[in-house]
């Protein structure tokens, strides 16, 4: 499977996203957005300006492969719809919040794999010893438990407890900064908690991973080669187990950004953090289906586009996928 | 079966003890969890062993029925994702050919569909009421489940006496009931175990979010309740309100996990070995 064949994959996947998008609140019963202009529904927008647009948007009273035309032409050109609570265009208010989600899950994203790498190299190195029981029982531990869970707990110990961070946002409030730098440290100062957490959360699965991929190298006959021919110690480790361990890791990737996506969007309800996943917390309380729909959408386009990226580093990486396809 | 590990023990033993509150919870807990059986945030009391929340409703047994909630997820959800996994995988590792080709290409695009997205959008659409949370979570999960049963199948098919069955006109109904499916067992039981695990923990995640059955006293629905109060962590509220339901939903997910690990070893003697 070449390059081409994954984009096309990937094209499709992303088509079948948007028709999701598109048929699920139209065919289900109780026509949850024909409630939304329906004066005697509960869900009804009072508000005429909204509504006007609303009605504008979604044209619910046109044929269906038109609708369906117009949700396509819309999203092309970047119109994903006003939202029912803000009365602001959904594309601004996922602009606005995209940026820190990124921020946030690209942080982590590094953290957990450098740890991951380092921790699961030594720890297969020295496998059978305590240090490595105890790394993989931590391992197992952080990989089960609720990504909420972690939050919570460093939530109360750092922020409620010694109250050494800031409890929730990602930036001081109403703060006017002297500088660039004043800023960025406000920002950081906000992020280290619910990076932290997101870190733990994904360090567990992907640290178990690169052990168990380096124990696997470690019984190789080329690392046997290696040994004899009198290479150090760091050489072996390093540049020859963990290199060979890195292919299962980059494998993996993609769905692991899946998960620090998933696990984003739990820990920005809890901290308060104005990324993507407090705009759905926020939403959802509102039933504002608009923006639920658009995050939704955006969401899943990072998703995508992520797991593709991983895919093709992975195509340079490993000649073997190039030339047999993927070996499921 | 080898000797239990010590990890198996514990997770066989909180899960139990978790059963066990979950059948009795009307005997166990002080009071209706739906009643305002006190004032709106009492502290801990001898009336209240872990006050009461935002309306006066007494924690502790919110917490004793919640365990109920968990459970039925578990169960439910958990029978959901293997059975439609038994049934794909087990009909595409079966058949093979073209159906097996084109239910793992479906398989392949579920796996790559983003999961908690299009659960948010389906619990939004569908309700959320705590059978459309079972249903969604059963059909967004299964398919891990197709993948591994599909494997196992097509080596079953192959083995000696599944041949020789089909040799001595036996049909495919009752070779798949008589000899498939009990290869199988092992692999279908710890799908169940480690599909309930996940279904835990997104059913609270569910709730949690808002998207969970607001009438349903889960551990979820209380973290986010929890949660709302402004101020929550400015007092010690949080030590009897929102822990216990946090500490519970972890504590169950992982007596299924571990739970799994050890039947992963018994499945799999290799792992064990690597394990060590």
């Amino acid at each position: 499977m070449g390059t081409g064949h994954r984009t096309l994959v990937y094209l499709l996947t992303f088509w079948v996203i948007l028709t999701l998008n598109f048929l699920l609140p139209r065919l289900l019963p109780g026509d949850p957005l024909a409630a939304l202009l329906d004066p005697s529904s509960s869900d009804y927008v009072y508000d005429p300006e909204v509504r006007a647009a609303l009605a504008a948007y979604y044209g619910l009273d046109r044929p269906l492969p038109e609708q369906y035309g117009r949700y396509l032409l819309g999203i092309l050109t970047g119109d994903l719809g006003r939202s029912i609570r803000l009365n602001r265009p959904v594309a601004e208010l996922v602009a606005g919040h995209l940026p820190w989600t990124l921020l946030l899950v690209g942080t982590a994203l590094l953290l957990s794999s450098g740890l991951a790498l380092l921790a699961g190299t030594e720890s297969a190195w020295r496998r059978g010893s305590w240090a490595d029981r105890g790394l993989v029982t931590a391992g197992i531990l952080l990989a089960n438990v609720p990504v909420y869970f972690v939050g919570m707990m460093l939530l109360l110990l750092f922020g409620a407890r010694l109250r050494w961070l800031p409890l929730a946002g990602g930036r001081t409030p109403f703060a006017q900064y002297p500088s660039a730098l004043a800023a960025a440290l406000d920002i950081g100062h906000h992020l280290i908690l619910p990076a932290l957490t997101l870190t733990l959360a994904m360090v567990g699965a992907k640290f178990l991973l690169v052990r168990n991929a380096t124990v696997n190298m470690l019984g190789e006959d080329f690392m046997l080669v290696a040994r004899a021919k009198g290479l150090p110690e760091g050489r072996l480790k390093w540049g020859h187990a963990l290199r060979n361990a890195l292919l299962p890791f980059v494998a993996h990737l993609a769905a692991h950004t899946g998960m620090a996506v998933t696990g984003a969007v739990f820990i920005e309800a809890l901290f308060s953090y104005p990324g993507m996943g407090r705009l759905i917390f926020e939403s959802v309380t509102a039933r504002d289906y608009p923006v639920i729909q658009g995050a939704f959408l955006v969401v899943s386009a990072v998703v995508l586009t992520a797991n593709f990226l991983a895919d093709i580093i992975n195509l340079h990486l490993d000649p073997r996928l190039r030339e047999r396809g993927v070996e499921r | 079966m080898r000797r239990l590990g010590g990890e198996v023990w514990f997770g066989l033993i909180l899960l139990t003890l978790c059963s066990a509150v979950a059948v009795l919870a009307p005997v166990l807990a002080p009071y209706d969890p739906h009643a305002f059986s006190g004032q709106p945030l009492e502290r801990p009391s001898r009336a209240h062993p872990l006050g009461t929340n935002d309306v006066g409703q007494d924690i502790l047994s919110e917490l004793l029925y919640g365990a109920r909630v968990s459970l039925i997820v578990a169960l439910a959800a958990g029978s959901g994702t293997v059975l439609l996994g038994l049934l794909v995988g087990g009909m595409a590792g079966y058949a093979g050919g073209w159906l097996d080709q084109a239910l793992m290409r479906l398989v392949d695009g579920m796996m790559s569909l983003p999961r908690l997205p299009l659960l948010i959008l389906f619990a939004t659409f569908l309700g959320s009421g705590l059978p459309q949370t079972i249903a969604i979570i059963s059909l967004l999960f299964w398919p891990a489940t197709a993948r591994v049963v599909r494997a196992q199948v097509q080596s079953v098919r192959q083995r000696g006496y599944v041949r020789m069955a089909r040799q001595f006109g036996a049909g495919h109904p009752y070779v798949f009931l008589r000899h498939i499916l009990p290869a199988i067992g092992p692999l279908v039981a710890y799908g169940l175990v480690t599909s309930a695990g996940h279904a835990v923990a997104m059913e609270a995640g569910l709730a949690f979010l808002g998207l969970g059955d607001p009438l349903v006293k889960s551990w979820g629905l209380m973290m986010r309740f929890a949660l709302n109060l402004p101020g929550l962590f400015l007092t010690d509220r949080w030590l009897w309100w929102l822990l216990p339901p946090a500490l519970s939903v972890t504590l169950l997910i992982l007596a299924l996990t571990f739970i799994g690990i050890g039947m992963e070893r018994n499945l799999n003697p290799r792992l064990a070995r690597r394990w060590r």
